[in-house]
């Protein structure tokens, strides 16, 4: 690299503030980090750790009230004004920045587009802002820019609203209207998190891409360190609101000094390894009652090695478990839904979410189900409980037809048969403490005697789960994202069920958190000799958690048997292509990442 | 689009078949009797009989359905020959032009709805609806002009100063404007403005649309208009006031309002472009509810501003036991509301692509 770097973004020791009710909450506390042109900086933490706050900082987007900067700096190395304070800039001056010299895409792009506006419509307005530019040239300039963030049929796109498209695409349209001005400066804020991994890698690879081509500085701000590993150059590692630690991106993956770097590190589930539990943070720190942080001397490669399963006990395991007799079996099961009705409702065409899907389930067995999102897994594990009834197939659980059972007897069956649901926020009713939400099924089901005796069962499974007593009381807002997904299971355990569907239960969780629900599902499994179909779109996530694996798409399998088998030599295109999206964040891509950039460096 | 349209067209005129069917048998089996109402002290046994016969009565209650059907639908079958038909093709009685003979003297016509005759003053329903029912549409149009101006008004300012002192002032007002009744407010309305106050004001305490002048004859009084406007307006002026600034409130908190503001739009851009074509979708649908609420729910004002409207109409007629014209007066107001849906829905199509397509 050798010459000296362009110098874009300065911040220094910015604080942002909240105010609550009953005290300020300092979200960012203290932080230091410049960015240069053409690098990627990434930005990485836990929810709550003030990643986001940051990058609405440097925008100047924090909601006020209750939210304000209320000391430091950002140094802004403008194009036309040279060197800014972004902090003292006025709202005038910053519009001027915004989207034009910096700009933004966001995490959720199913909801950051106005739907009631066409995609082209959305990025024109931002050309015509900045740009003294005719509606005309201003079409055609974003007809440009959806080729280069290769949508498909762009000029369809244009006159697309956002709901007709996929999210994947509306990532691409962000992006689109984020590069229109050429920015010196993109804030990308978990741009890829609600996608799947498939997407994910194209979006990725396409920010490579267009950094490149401009030469700009990218703040990329994830949860995930995987994610970053082949894309940044420069790691922020933050932690309730500081920076605990920053370097090279090659330094942090190789040699990390914080116990929360290397928790982070080690808490995505490998592909190449099978283990019995997956390391989270707390393996590497404490925190005392002070909230400081107690450093654990574990490196790495010590935890993970107390972790491994070798292939010999997995074998053993697995001779006894296929022995036992099967609890569920699902004959050449579909479920369609009619599209374009008649005038008289009668079903003219049908999408084949479950096309012809057999499998059994044994035991005691995890059984993985894995493809993209629309592959039909989630209505494959509704159709099981027949939340949606099939098409047509037979379903046995324990050697009985539950295909044509009644809604009385089905209504029984469903206390063994439990589901996890993905999002944590809106499957708890807000309104509900949470004491009451796990007591009530056991109410409607009639489990126990009275309510007193129902009661000291959620405090023995509240404490399972890893929460308190106190918190019966308590109502879901409370909670984090992590401690509701747990609630969650307490409430399916509460039926003391013998089979559990866990639909994308860990999807909407940081790598930190879904390592530790992830653990704790295998901890109950063991206790409670459950069942589990475990359905998710993340490969390694499946990976981790199964016996035996079964990959979909459009609705029909793919490929099906042993988890590491199909990871280690996969059969399929289709596979194949979910196991190389997967961020590994290995040294060796790692390094093979840093020595491409370097040529194209020296071509440059 | 079209095919939209249509169906909802479709969609509206089995509504509007329910409606009929059940107005029908509801008020057909209500006690009194037409005859004696008519006839009132002149009644005796055979002028009775000759009204009933008249008017269908002596036949089976489902036969006089069917004939009331046919009196309403625009595409009818008559009977041009026998004037003892109950189908019998009375030019008193429909404006109509031949389609074609069944021969017998039998012929299918295109015709206005026939709403039959008041038993009172024996004038076509049609005509004191199309009399009345203008002045009511003023009243209502206006009252609804001026609670959504000012409403959505409102609300816009009481969102953007969510939590300040004009924010807080406009909500408790707006819940005094809802909860208090209209026929109160009318009343301390037409007695402040139009009485104690009418020196200052020179408002009237009532008055219709139009007056009898006793030199220029009748004559439009435009400022009639103003105290029972006020006295219908408040409360949807207080319900769109709190819906629009909820619904605001709810859109500016959106994804997409980050986003317009991450391009640098200037804050009014962000608002007048981005939040408002999103939050007005449940505000039209509350104005157009109340609109049709209006025409038909005027009862109360127009009365006690002695407003020459089709509610003070219904009103008389229900109190004389005036069957036809209470009936056609329904008919048309569900008619209003079946109408004015179509509209909505149309509406949100040109509002929100996304309804567009799930159709």
């Amino acid at each position: 690299m050798g010459q000296a770097k362009e110098v874009l973004l300065e911040v220094k020791n910015l604080v942002t503030e909240f105010k609550t009710e009953s005290e300020t909450v300092k979200a960012v506390n203290n932080i230091s980090f410049t960015l240069n042109r053409g690098e990627t900086i990434g930005i990485v933490g836990e929810s709550g750790s003030g990643k986001s706050v940051t990058s609405l900082s440097v925008m100047k987007l924090i909601p006020n009230p209750p939210g304000r900067i209320s000391s430091g700096e950002i140094i802004y190395h403008s194009r036309n004004n040279g060197a800014v304070d972004l902090v003292k800039a006025s709202s005038k001056e910053m519009r001027e920045y915004r989207g034009n010299e910096i700009a933004m895409i966001f995490q959720e792009p199913m909801t950051s587009l106005n739907p009631v506006y066409t995609c082209g419509d959305q990025v024109m307005e931002a050309i015509m802002l900045h740009q003294k530019v005719t509606k005309k040239e201003a079409r055609a300039k974003t007809l440009e820019l959806f080729k280069k963030v290769q949508l498909p049929r762009p000029e369809d796109i244009l006159d697309t609203y956002p709901h007709q498209i996929s999210g994947g695409q509306k990532q691409r349209v962000m992006i689109a209207m984020a590069m229109s001005c050429n920015p010196s400066i993109l804030i990308a804020d978990e741009p890829t998190t609600a996608l799947d991994v498939t997407v994910q890698k194209t979006i990725l690879d396409l920010m490579l891409e267009l950094q490149r081509d401009n030469d700009m500085g990218i703040m990329f701000i994830t949860h995930d360190l995987g994610v970053i590993a082949e894309l940044a150059d420069k790691v922020v590692v933050m932690y309730k609101g500081k920076i605990v630690e920053q370097g090279s991106v090659y330094d942090i993956f190789s040699n990390p000094q914080h116990p929360y770097t290397k928790g982070l590190l080690a808490c995505r589930p490998p592909l190449n390894k099978r283990l019995h539990f997956l390391p989270t943070v707390n393996n590497f720190m404490e925190l005392n009652e002070a909230g400081e942080i107690i450093e654990k001397t574990q490196s790495i490669q010590e935890v993970l090695k107390s972790a491994v399963v070798t292939k010999e006990e997995r074998d053993a395991q697995h001779k006894e478990l296929y022995e036992r007799t099967k609890i569920l079996e699902l004959s050449n099961i579909k479920t369609y839904f009619p599209i374009n009705k008649s005038m008289f409702g009668r079903a003219k065409d049908f999408v084949k979410a479950v096309d012809d899907i057999s499998f059994d389930v044994y035991e005691g067995e995890t059984l993985g189900l894995v493809g993209e999102s629309g592959c039909g897994k989630t209505t494959l594990g509704r159709t099981i409980l027949r939340l949606i009834e099939p098409t047509s197939g037979i379903i046995k659980f324990r050697g009985q037809d539950i295909t044509n059972l009644n809604s009385t007897d089905m209504r029984n069956l469903r206390k063994d048969i439990q589901i996890i649901f993905q999002d944590p926020y809106s499957s708890l009713n807000p309104r509900i403490t949470i004491g009451d939400a796990i007591m009530e099924p056991m109410i409607v089901h009639g489990i126990l005697a009275n309510n007193a005796e129902r009661k000291a069962r959620v405090m023995e499974l509240l404490k399972r789960v890893n929460m308190t007593e106190q918190q019966f009381y308590r109502y879901p807002h409370e909670f984090s994202g992590g401690q509701r997904q747990r609630i969650c299971i307490a409430r399916a355990l509460a039926l003391q069920p013998k089979f559990i569907i866990c639909d994308e239960s860990v999807s909407a969780l940081d790598v930190s958190v879904q390592a530790q629900v992830l653990n704790l599902l295998n901890e109950l499994k063991k206790e409670f000799k459950f069942t589990y179909i475990f359905i998710s779109h993340d490969l390694s996530v499946v990976k981790f958690m199964s016996d035996r694996m079964v990959v979909m798409n459009k609705g029909k399998v793919e490929e099906m048997g042993d988890a590491d088998e199909i990871c280690n030599n996969p059969q399929t295109d289709y596979t194949r292509k979910l196991i190389n999206s997967i961020p590994k964040g290995q040294l060796e891509d790692i390094k093979a990442s840093i020595d491409k950039k370097k040529i194209y460096m020296a071509e440059a | 689009m079209l095919k939209f349209i249509l169906k909802k067209f479709f969609e509206g005129s089995l509504v509007l078949f329910g409606v009929v069917t059940v107005i029908f048998f509801l008020f057909n089996v209500l006690p009194g009797d037409p005859a004696t109402v008519m006839l009132g002290q002149r009644a005796n046994k055979d002028a009775i009989e000759a009204i009933n016969r008249d008017l269908g009565r002596d036949k089976p209650l489902i036969t006089q359905y069917f004939m009331y059907l046919n009196d309403l639908s625009p595409l009818s079958f008559h009977n041009a020959d026998n004037k003892k038909s109950a189908y019998y093709l009375d030019n008193d009685k429909y404006e109509h032009v031949k389609l074609f003979s069944l021969g017998d003297g039998g012929q299918v016509i295109l015709k206005k709805p026939y709403l039959r005759r008041s038993y009172i003053t024996k004038r076509k329903v049609s005509e004191v609806i199309y009399e009345t029912l203008p002045e009511t549409a003023v009243l209502a149009f206006s009252s609804i002009l001026v609670a959504s101006i000012f409403g959505i008004f409102l609300g816009i300012i009481a969102a953007i100063k969510k939590d300040t002192f004009f924010d807080r002032l406009a909500l408790v007002l707006s819940a005094l404007g809802m909860s208090a009744p209209a026929f109160f407010v009318a009343i301390l309305i037409s007695w402040l403005f139009g009485y104690i106050l009418s020196d200052y004001t020179g408002l009237s305490p009532i008055g219709s649309l139009y007056t009898n002048d006793v030199w220029q004859g009748e004559m439009l009084d435009l400022k009639n208009l103003i105290l029972p406007t006020i006295t219908m307006g408040m409360r949807p002026l207080a319900v769109i006031v709190q819906l629009t600034r909820s619904s605001l409130l709810d859109v500016l908190s959106q994804d997409y309002i980050r986003t317009a503001r991450a391009k640098g739009l200037p804050g009014y851009k962000v608002l007048v472009k981005h939040a408002l074509k999103n939050a007005l979708n449940p505000v039209v649908t509350a104005i157009s509810g109340w609109f049709a609420g209006l025409m038909a729910g005027a009862v109360l004002v127009e009365r006690i501003f002695s407003w020459k409207g089709i509610g003070n109409e219904v009103f008389e007629a229900l109190s004389k036991n005036d069957l036809p014209l209470v009936m056609g007066s329904t008919i048309v107001f569900a008619l209003i509301f079946v109408v004015i849906n179509i509209i909505v829905d149309i509406t949100y199509g040109i509002l929100d692509p996304r309804v567009r397509r799930a159709k």
